[in-house]
């Protein structure tokens, strides 16, 4: 006999949710669904990594060439650990100057590694057509994510005044 | 010199910095984050912790015998990271007490051990058996002792067993298995009074009692501890794994409890009958799940000590 405690499926980000909002689905916000880590992780190292390989050396050997993107690839890694501290510090700061303090840690550096990747996404649209491609997917989700987010502040205004 | 060298000890593999440094980052991470910072963790540790890499490298040339090597560095790759995604989940459960989903495979059996009085949970280095605990001691609201192998590092054990009691919410009691110590009256004692313990049954740490048998063809050490407390107290055996499943998701594997018989002279045989239902029982499970098996540590293969 076998047990199991599956729960609907619920999201963190303000767009998937308010598509739950229109399927008649959970929206409250939750950290435990895998497509949403993996793509948005995946999509922010990449947005990451292509800023940085604009400042590759140009006329390179094809060979240190494929040998620099090798090593930016474990340089971005490094970059996300120092973002992680530098983030940390700057929450610290703000709340030692009394803001952000109800704001849990987590959700303060999503907001800064959100900022980060949005300004380097719109780095990127100065690069070549497919690099500008990503760049502009970035900022396209980031802008429908913020409208979802009012549409959702404003359902749940509705809701809570009994409308 | 010494000071030096244990301030350095810190940052070794084993070392407390990189279990203190999971519990800052795990606060700090979005969750989004995790798969790329697992991914080039895994790769870190890949390379710098070599000794447990060897092992588990052995380990699948006897679990997936004809295997090539270059196949299997890919594999040890693959449970190092899996390994990543367990201790995070682990920490995540202990510091923001985030909901997992789970199943329960043989969930009569589990329903049977929450209202044992006294039982032993005989369980391996496999999955998240720290998370499953905590899960445990929640869903039954019961007391259970978890028996582990002493950790290299002294202030790492320090920091485990707090992690481990904090998981718990105070329904964890953690242990070391080390040769000489009073334990097994302890546990005895505990058994007695109707509790709950948890013990590895995958390695022999140190010089503790073993029992020779064969997994896979191989001639492997097992621990002999827990089936000569099950003969002595009477408690049943309950066989447990927790096994990640997917992203924030676990299964809870109980099979079927194994008596240890008390035939008068013939209490070897008894032993030997437990350890061969246990050691079925392993060999299944190792054989699906060998990319959860974290057995870092030597004190399974019987060659080794040869070595």
């Amino acid at each position: 006999m076998n047990e199991t405690n599956k729960r609907d499926p619920r999201f963190y980000f303000s767009l998937p949710r308010f598509i739950a909002l229109l399927r008649g689905g959970d929206t409250r916000r939750a950290e435990r669904n895998a497509v949403e880590a993996w793509f948005v992780g995946l999509m922010m190292y990449l947005v990451h990594y292509l800023f940085f390989a604009h400042y590759l050396p140009p006329r390179l050997a094809p060979w240190q060439t494929a040998l620099l993107l090798i090593v930016l690839a474990f340089w971005v890694w490094l970059f996300w650990l120092l973002l992680l501290y530098l983030n940390s510090v700057i929450i610290k700061l703000l709340h030692l100057g009394g803001l952000f303090r109800t704001v849990a840690t987590r959700r303060a550096q999503s907001i800064f590694w959100g900022l980060f990747t949005t300004a380097m996404a719109c780095a990127l649209l100065e690069d070549s057509p497919w690099v500008r491609e990503i760049g502009a997917i970035w900022l396209v989700a980031v802008a429908m994510n913020l409208a979802s987010a009012v549409v959702l502040a404003l359902s749940n205004a509705t809701r809570a005044s009994g409308k | 010199m010494s000071t030096s060298r244990n301030r350095l000890r810190r940052f070794a593999v084993r070392g407390v910095f990189w279990r203190q440094y999971l519990d800052w980052a795990t606060i700090q991470m979005p969750f989004y984050t995790y798969p790329v910072l697992h991914f080039f963790m895994t790769f870190f540790f890949f390379f710098f912790a070599a000794p447990a890499r060897r092992i588990v490298l052995a380990h699948l040339a006897i679990i997936l015998p004809g295997s090539s090597r270059a196949m299997n560095y890919l594999r040890v790759f693959r449970t190092f990271h899996n390994y990543a995604w367990t201790i995070s989940e682990a920490a995540i459960h202990k510091l923001i007490k985030e909901e997992f989903d789970y199943e329960i495979i043989g969930a009569a059996w589990l329903d049977q051990l929450g209202a044992a009085q006294g039982a032993i949970v005989l369980t391996a280095h496999m999955g998240n058996y720290d998370l499953g605990a905590a899960l445990f001691a929640e869903k039954f609201n019961r007391e259970i002792r978890l028996v582990r192998a002493p950790e290299p590092d002294q202030q790492t054990a320090e920091h485990l067993s707090a992690s481990l009691e904090k998981s718990g919410e105070g329904a964890v009691k953690v242990d070391y298995n080390t040769a000489g110590a009073m334990l097994s009256f302890d546990l005895l004692n505990a058994l007695r009074l109707g509790e709950i313990v948890s013990l590895q049954g995958d390695l022999v740490a140190g010089d503790l009692a073993e029992i020779r048998t064969h997994l896979f063809g191989k001639e492997v050490r097992l621990p002999n501890g827990p089936f000569v407390l099950a003969q002595v107290s009477g408690a049943p055996i309950y066989p447990l794994f927790i096994a990640r499943s997917g992203y924030r998701s676990y299964q809870i594997i109980v099979r079927e409890p194994i008596a240890v018989l008390r035939s008068g002279r013939e209490r070897a045989n008894d032993i030997a009958q437990a350890v061969e239902k246990w050691r079925q029982v392993l060999e299944q499970l190792l054989a699906k799940r060998w990319d959860q098996w974290f057995a870092f540590a030597p004190g399974f293969l019987f060659d080794e000590r040869n070595q």
